[in-house]
């Protein structure tokens, strides 16, 4: 078995159920357009639940906070984890301590998508396939991460992540199975 | 709508509590702006808007119908940066430029839901020349969302004069400005006004207080 297209084909089961959940709105660079791997995996989610978003990663954060306060299931995805770098001050100071801000009052719920960058057959060199799960959970109060390290856990995992209350951010490794 | 008076008596009462070690965090006082704040709370709708500010809020509280009780009480147990009220529609950064992008991401989904609730966003001078208020008023603008962002200029930062450490020129977002007959300089999404506040620090009421 082809275990990179096995771990896509999950990829794409997982959004095409997100994609079925009333609420959920995809929002990130290249989802509407093309441009990077994870565009593949939204082919199917019909366009008005996609919103193709300015390349403005801590902006990107917060309005996705914003929109999750407010009656919307964010997909936030950024394709890569250095440049959720970039978004380090809404996902550190907002979106992981609001709820302990306002006493569980405000308990957001959103899903954010990134990937560790592929090294084969190209290599992008380091400001491209960081993974900085282990240092940013050393930084959260409420906000899970979960690494995608196999085939068998992707569509279990997002359908966790939906069903259950809070933000959690789901790594992907595009060089799984190569 | 509460009085001038009340608003200023409310600070006073919080700073005395603070001055006698009786608040564990720090507290932002309001002073001498109370007519402006007030005359833009006659276009709030208390009950259906959402109101985002910084951590100095306790007037934006009070006016859009947080008790006095119920608001001292939350500032009592230290919550007075970080006033979260959702019952209030009622959501408060206290990192420079951390708002704007959240209530970017509120008045959207009040658009994509059809929601006719307006989202009034507060930050000061200092957060205003930030790139983080700059990508969301842009955004804001051009997608149309229902949001009034309210430049409160007090003309410091802490205690750096922000339009020194910025070089003394015109503040971009007024590049359209116009003034109003209530005083204000409007341009889309925007409201502005200057105020200076000599009774109470940046942070605290004058005291050193020793816990």
């Amino acid at each position: 078995m082809d275990l990179n297209k096995k771990y896509n084909e999950e990829l794409v089961k997982a959004m095409n159920w997100l994609g079925e959940q009333k609420n959920t709105l995809f929002l990130g660079q290249a989802v509407r357009y093309a441009g990077t791997g994870m565009f593949n995996s939204l082919i199917d989610i019909p366009d008005e639940k996609k919103l193709e978003f300015p390349v403005a990663e801590n902006f990107q954060m917060g309005y996705s906070l914003g929109l999750s306060l407010n009656g919307i299931f964010p997909v936030s995805i950024y394709p890569r984890w250095n440049f959720l770098l970039c978004a380090a001050d809404q996902l550190v100071n907002h979106v992981d301590k609001i709820t302990n801000m306002s006493s569980g009052s405000y308990v957001p719920n959103m899903i954010i998508r990134v990937a560790v960058g592929t090294e084969i057959p190209v290599d992008p060199q380091d400001q491209h396939k960081g993974n900085f799960s282990e240092a940013f959970r050393s930084m959260f109060k409420t906000v899970n991460v979960v690494e995608l390290t196999h085939h068998d856990l992707v569509l279990d995992s997002y359908m966790q992540a939906y069903e259950s209350s809070g933000v959690t951010i789901l790594v992907e490794f595009p060089d799984y199975g190569k | 709508m509460i009085s001038v008076e009340d608003l200023q008596a409310f600070e006073k009462d919080i700073g005395d509590c603070f001055n006698r070690a009786e608040i564990r965090a720090p507290i932002h006082l309001y002073d001498d702006n109370e007519e402006q704040i007030r005359k833009i709370f006659e276009c709030v709708n208390k009950e259906n808007d959402w109101v985002c500010a910084t951590w100095r809020n306790h007037y934006q509280c009070l006016l859009k119908g947080v008790p006095m009780e119920r608001l001292k009480s939350e500032i009592l147990r230290g919550k007075s940066m970080v006033m979260n009220l959702p019952e209030y529609k009622i959501v408060c950064s206290s990192i420079v430029g951390g708002i704007p992008s959240i209530a970017t991401g509120i008045a959207a989904a009040n658009k994509m839901q059809g929601k006719k609730d307006w989202v009034w966003c507060w930050l000061g001078d200092m957060s205003a020349e930030t790139g983080a208020f700059a990508e969301a008023y842009k955004y804001a603008v051009a997608q149309d969302l229902p949001i009034t962002f309210v430049i409160e200029d007090n003309e410091l930062s802490v205690e750096t004069p922000t339009s020194v450490v910025w070089g003394n020129r015109q503040k971009w977002y007024l590049n359209r400005a116009t003034l109003d007959t209530n005083g204000f300089w409007t341009a889309p999404n925007l409201i502005y006004y200057r105020y200076k506040n000599t009774k109470y620090p940046h942070a605290g009421a004058g005291v050193r207080v020793q816990f």
